[in-house]
This record gives structure tokens, sequence and C-alpha cells, in this order.
């Protein structure tokens, strides 16, 4: 039954109503994004990044041993990252793409109050969240595996979320807002989207300190993380954490006081207040934001970290495998011998094992993850005398890895200096795991979007039987 | 068409009343004082070449731009309510832009709904409006797989939806075939005659300007050079442009030499010669048209006609230059410009 079909068939009780215009707006943008539009596509390509992070999430849980709460808590972060982006691409088209389609002007010349027309497309552009969140919530509960994380995970994911995108989409319609064409409003909202990520994607080791912490706090989507990371993996009380979300709270707060009370009675034809101006003022903006970013990344104190030894030293260390090549999963097992090349007798030996990833510029790998052993200790070696160790280290990540040892004499005394000694590197190679499903994601990693496709399919169907798609008269 | 409630009034049937309108693009003056008035039931012709302040003016009057100086009233509402002016008037904005994945009856009843109005009385308002504009059969399609001319009715249509008192319609006609103008031209004399709404049409097409409008206001880099109904106009430029030029005769073509022979021995004829690109037509420059006294032109103009008529030459068009709303405008405009 068509629209008119509906509203001919009786006048029931809502069509002798007169609806508020931010309601008919709201339906309006609710129909153009959901039906056919942006929106539908946007969430497929969601559904399969979804699907993608949530089978590495599982391979990864399943090599590394990774606790269900971590794979909750990265799964529900990701949920969140990308559900902020899609709500800006399309809050950021809401009145800019508007102006450039030419259909802003039948809008405005309506008797609909401007604040009312934000409101509707500012409640249809958020839709995407919820439809987003319920999305993942099969994803996260297999990942959860039977754990109690997954309602706690459900609701702060959706509270935290909920706050966030409400100021993301909130900025989007600024920027739409200030610009005359959709070009520039990408342009600065995607700016200021990769200048708020990249801090928040940055390892922890780049935000120590107070300023550290500081920057943390105020980035709100890097606070919102370090929330959920603190309430879900580290199971931290909600009440002492609480202070990481006052910036994101307060960043929605500024944001929406900013659009609906001193922009949207202001909505205007022309963009913004500045034109010209602003659109050269909101490139700079954009162009210095990914500058910023990109100087952020590069000088990361996170990416410099360096090794240090001295190998001058009268106790030696040798392994007996030089380079192996082995599976995702596989165990390898060597010995390490420590000999004191001293005239005396050597003090208490410790010998630790190191790991470094070769492929990320010598990234540290713990080795609690990789072997049993981490350290093990030898009590005194006499003159001359030789002891032999024994290791097992398991392959969990696919890549160049180098294994080496370090034996470290037990100084004689306070203010004693001892220097470590290291072992020539066994050359790791690791070939990827396979597993087709691990932890059985596959059916909901590739079900989401395949029901995705499948809604597409009927609502286009259901449309279509609706209208005559005839051509030109 | 829908029959709506009659105006209030502000004196006698003025629906529109600007007064002294003023805008200004930093130190370019885009409008230096419009003033004029429309009547119900009446289309008013905006006219001037582009640049002239057209488009300023009517995103003033429909309240999309705030004037520097100067003000309107709309149905006796004065033009500070604009939320309130916005109910009274309807608009077809030059290159409106349509969401191509709605149907035109879905459009109407959008926008209808956004003026106040409820589903059922907006469904029965844009069943008829889809009618009156011919798009009743297509009014489920979507508006995506409309030609340029549909879509244009469409946005008629949509200006009416609100039963306005006044129509603003900017370059209706721009982009639509003959056939295409000419509806829509009789839509819009209809529109003023039977819903009695006063129109105004901004139109670069001089020809449906004076076929259309009953009153016409021109402007030219800003200013307004002329304003009245659109013989008023005519015949007060008319005098200046027949003391420079002349006459215009069309003859059938086998006569041409024979009626160039006689008009060149006619007295107050200075000039003789065929218009070119027009087959069959002269071009009459006249001597001392009657210094501004309209009936020495007048006697003048007859004896040429009897003299034509003496010789048995047949006579197909006689018009005087400058009678003509197109010689008006050319000549108001240039003046201004020069």
């Amino acid at each position: 039954m068509s629209s008119e079909q509906k509203m001919m068939a009786g006048p029931g009780k809502r069509s002798n109503t007169v609806l508020p215009a931010w309601w008919l707006v709201f339906l309006k943008e609710v129909t153009e994004l959901w039906i056919g539009g942006k929106a539908l596509a946007l969430v497929f390509i969601y559904t399969v990044f979804l699907g993608v992070v949530t089978f590495v999430i599982a391979s990864n849980g399943e090599l590394r041993l990774t606790p269900p709460k971590e794979m909750v808590y990265e799964a529900i972060k990701n949920v969140i990252t990308v559900s902020l982006l899609i709500g800006l691409i399309i809050s950021a088209d809401s009145l800019s793409g508007e102006r450039e389609r030419n259909t802003l002007e039948a809008l405005l010349l309506t008797s609909a109050s401007r604040r009312q027309i934000i409101v509707g497309k500012f409640l249809a552009a958020i839709t995407v969240w919820p439809v987003a969140f319920v999305i993942a919530m099969p994803t996260v509960k297999l990942l959860s595996q039977g754990d109690a994380i997954f309602g706690p995970g459900i609701l702060w994911g959706a509270i935290v979320g909920t706050v966030l995108v409400l100021g993301y989409v909130g900025l989007g319609m600024l920027v739409s807002y200030w610009s005359n064409s959709n070009r520039t409003s990408y342009f600065v909202s995607m700016g200021i989207y990769t200048l708020i990520l990249i801090p928040a994607q940055l390892p922890g080791e780049a935000q120590t300190g107070v300023m550290g912490q500081l920057l943390q706090w105020m980035n709100p989507l890097a606070a919102v993380n370090q929330f959920l990371l603190n309430i879900l993996v580290h199971s931290f009380n909600f009440s002492e954490h609480i202070v990481w979300l006052e910036a994101p709270v307060a960043y929605a707060i500024l944001i929406l006081g900013i659009l609906f009370m001193y922009a949207a009675p202001g909505l205007r034809l022309e963009e913004g207040r500045g034109s010209r101006l602003w659109i050269r003022f909101s490139r700079a903006i954009g162009l210095g934001m990914i500058v910023t970013a990109i100087f952020i990344i590069g000088t990361s104190p996170a990416l410099a970290l360096q090794t240090w030894t001295d190998p001058d030293q009268p106790v030696q260390i040798s392994v007996n495998m030089e380079a192996k090549t082995v599976k995702a999963s596989d165990s390898i097992f060597f010995d390490t011998v420590v000999t004191n090349t001293a005239a005396e007798p050597s003090p208490m030996i410790l010998v630790a094992m190191n790991i470094i990833n070769l492929e990320h510029e010598g990234e540290a790998i713990d080795p609690e993850d990789w072997s049993p052993e981490r350290t093990q200790s030898i009590d005194s070696l006499a003159a001359g005398q030789s002891a032999t160790l024994s290791w097992r280290v398991n392959a969990i990540l696919d890549g160049e890895v180098l294994i080496y040892m370090v034996a470290i004499p037990q100084p004689e005394g306070q203010h004693v200096i001892s220097h470590p000694i290291a072992s020539r590197g066994i050359h790791l190679t690791v070939t990827p795991f396979t597993k087709l499903s691990p932890m059985g994601v596959l059916p909901v990693a590739m079900g989401g979007p395949l029901l995705l496709l499948l809604i597409i399919y009927f609502v286009s169907l259901s449309r279509n039987q609706n209208v005559d798609m005839g051509g030109s008269l | 068409m829908v029959q709506r409630k009659g105006p209030n009034v502000l004196s006698s049937n003025e629906i529109l009343v600007a007064q002294d309108l003023r805008k200004s693009y930093g130190q370019r003056l885009a409008l230096q004082g419009l003033t004029f008035t429309l009547h119900a039931g009446r289309v008013l012709g905006f006219l001037g070449p582009n640049g002239a302040g057209k488009t300023t003016s009517i995103r003033i009057l429909t309240t999309m731009m705030k004037p520097d100086a100067g003000h309107f009233v709309v149905d006796g509402i004065k033009s500070k309510h604009a939320e309130q002016i916005r109910r009274k008037i309807g608009v077809l904005p030059e290159n409106l832009g349509f969401p191509r994945q709605m149907t035109a009856f879905e459009y109407l009843l959008y926008f209808g709904q956004l003026y106040g109005q409820t589903a059922a009385d907006t469904t029965a308002i844009a069943l008829k409006l889809l009618n009156d504009v011919g798009l009743h059969q297509r009014r489920n399609s979507l508006i995506g797989s409309y030609s340029h001319g549909m879509k244009q009715r469409l946005g008629i249509a949509r200006a009416l939806i609100n039963d306005p008192l006044v129509v603003f319609l900017d370059e209706p006609t721009l982009g639509l075939d003959p056939r295409g103008q000419q509806e829509l031209l009789e839509l819009i004399k209809n529109m003023s005659r039977e819903r009695g709404a006063g129109v105004v049409l901004c139109s670069h097409m001089l020809s449906e300007i004076e076929s259309v409008c009953d009153d016409v206001v021109i402007l030219s880099a800003g200013q307004m050079v002329a304003r009245g109904t659109v013989a008023e106009v005519i015949d007060r430029t008319q005098q200046n442009i027949v003391m420079r030029n002349g006459l215009r005769v069309q003859v059938p073509t086998t006569y041409l030499a024979r009626a160039i022979q006689i008009l060149r021995v006619i007295p107050s004829i200075m000039k003789v010669s065929p218009i070119g690109a027009m087959e069959g037509w002269l071009r009459l420059e006249i001597i001392e048209p009657g210094h501004g006294n309209a009936e020495v032109g007048y006697q003048i103009n007859n004896g040429i006609l009897s003299a034509l008529i003496r010789a048995k030459i047949p006579i197909l068009n006689f018009e005087v230059e400058g009678g003509r709303l197109q010689d008006v405008f050319m000549h108001l405009t240039e003046e201004a410009i020069t």
C-alpha cells in the first residue's frame, strides 16, 4: 500500500494530527538514509569490517590465550570507533549536502523552525549508532565465551558509545553548518576525527606521565578507551574511574549546546557566517590537524624503545640453535650453556629470555606470553665451569622474531654494578596459524553482512512495490 | 484550483508592499531602494539583466535574507516576523533540487505537513495540486525518474501546498520546451485568476512576462528603473524611444522593392532599410516624429499606412518601435548602465 493509499484509507488518529516539524524531518531523513541511502551502505561496510575484526580478535585470542575480557574490550572499542566514523560521515553531509543539492532552500522556506529542522536531522544521523551496536552484539557475545563480562561490556559500551556519538554527530553537523560544500565538510570532519583517533590508538608507553595522562583525559576517544579498559579488563570500580568520562560528557554537552542553542536558530541558505574566509580557515585547520597527527605518530616515545648490552665480560653464554622456521602455535626447545671463563667462582647468575619482533623495528615481545620460563638462575659457577639450561618457546604470532638470552651476574653488594651478557640470537620464522573458524566466529562474522544484504534486498523490493518505477514522460 | 481564504487586506487588495529595500555585499550595492506593491489576483513581472538584483530581491522578500534597510509587509505581517510570512508565501526558487528517492505525492505530503497541516488535509490538497499541474498519473513515481519539466511542475505544486497568498516564481520556464513553457504560463495565469493569489514572476523571457504579467518592475544594476502596469511602463518609455527610432513594417517579399519605392518618397521618412534577419520587414526612420506630441506621431503612422494601401501593397505587420516590452527593457537597462 502506497503512502497515498494509507492516507486515503481513512483519517486515522495519526492522519488528523499535526505532527511536529522535527519529527517530520526525522522521518524523512531516516527514510532517505536507510532506504537506498548511504546509512545502509555504510552499515554494510561496517558489518564486513566487524566480521574481519572479530575473526582477527578470535584468532589472536586462541593463539595468545587472550582472556575474554580483553577480547570484549577490543571488540567494543572497535565498534565505537567505526560507528563514530559513520556518524560523522552522515552528519557532515546533513546541511552542506543539502546546500550542494539545492534542496535546503525548499526546507528553509517552510514555516518550520530552524531548530526543529536541526533536531530532526540530528536524530536521524544518530540512528546509525543503535543499529551498529545491535549488529555488534552477537560478535561481542561470542568473544565473551560465556564470561560474565558480556553484560557490563554491552552496558558500558552503550553508555559511553552514546555519549561519544552525540558529540561526534553534533560536531559533524556543526562543520556541515559552516561549510558550503561536502568536500570542505568531509575534509574538516575527517581531519578532526583523525586528530582525535591517532593519539587514542597509541600504545600506553606514549601516554605515561602527568602530561600524557592529561592528554589522554582530554581526548574523548582515548579517555573512553581508558575507562573501558579499567572497568572491563582490570575490573576496577566504576566510581574511581568516572573521571575518564568527564571530558567525553563535557565535550558532548559543549558541542550540542553550540549546535542547538547558537547555530540552529541561524541556519540559512549560505554556509555559517564567514563564507570564503571560513572555507580557507577550515581547510587550513584540517590540513594542520593531519600534519599534527602525523607528527605525533612520528615522535611517539612508544616507538623509540631501544636495547643496550656490553659483551666484554668473564661469563659467556651460548645457545644451541641458530635459525628455525616453525608454524604459529608450534613449540621449540633449545639449551643455553653458561660458562664461567674467569679464574675465580662466579656469583649467582640469572639468565633471562628476550624476544624481539624483527618486523616492527625491534618491538619487544613479552616472553611471558611465549614461554613458561622467562628467567632461570644458576647458583654459582666455579672457574671454567659450565651449566646448561633448557628452554621452551611457544610460537604465538607469525612473523620474524629474534630470541636472545641474557646472563646477569648478581651484583656482589650495594653500589656494585653488574654487566649482563647477551647470547647470539635465535632467528625464528613463524608462519601463520590457519584455522578456519577460531572460536566458531566465522558464521557470525560472515552472517552479519549476508543478513544485511538480505534486509537491503527486501527493503528495496518493498519500496519498489510502493512506487511506480516508470521512466520520465 | 483550490479556493483559499481571502487576504487580510492592507489597503484595497494589496497583499505585498515593499518599501525602500536596500542590500549591499561589501562595497557593492546589490539593491538600492526597491519599492512596489502587489495586488491580489495579479501577476507582477520582475525583470532585469544578470546582476540587476532580482535574486537578492526575491531572497529578501521570501525571508531567506535580511535587508540592510527598508521593510516589506505580506498580508499585514511585517517582515521581521519571518516565520509567519513563510506561512503566507509559496516559492519556486531557481535551480530547486529534489530528493530522488521520494515520490511526488510523498514530497508534497512532507512539505504540506511542515506547514502545520494534518496528513489528511495535505493528502487532499496534494492530490488536487498534482492534478492541476498534470502529474496525477505519475504521482507515485520516484522524482529521480522525472524530466526537467515535470520537476518544474512539481516545484510549482510544492509552492502552492500551503495555499499561499503570494507566490514567487524564479525563472519557472527555464529549460522547458516551447510547449512546456506555454503550459506553465497557463498554469501561472490560472494561479492568479482562480486562486486570487498574487504572483511575482522572475524571468529573462520578456515575451512571457508581456503575455502573463499585469504589472512589471524593471531592475538594473540594483536600481528600480521602471514600475507600473505593463501598458503604463511601455507607454511611458515609448515616447523617448520613438523620438530616436521609428517604425517597422512587414510586407510580402514580392512587394518589398515596390514598398521601398513608395516609402522613400514620403517626406516624413528619413530612411528606409530592409531588416536583414527578418524576411519582408522594413525599418523606417522618421524625421521629427512630433517632438513628443503623440497626436502628430499617430498621423504620420496613418499617412505611411495609407500610402501603402493606396499602392495596393499588402501589409502583414506594422509596429511602432519601442512598443514592446523588449524595447522598453533594452532602453531602460542600457540607460541605467550608461
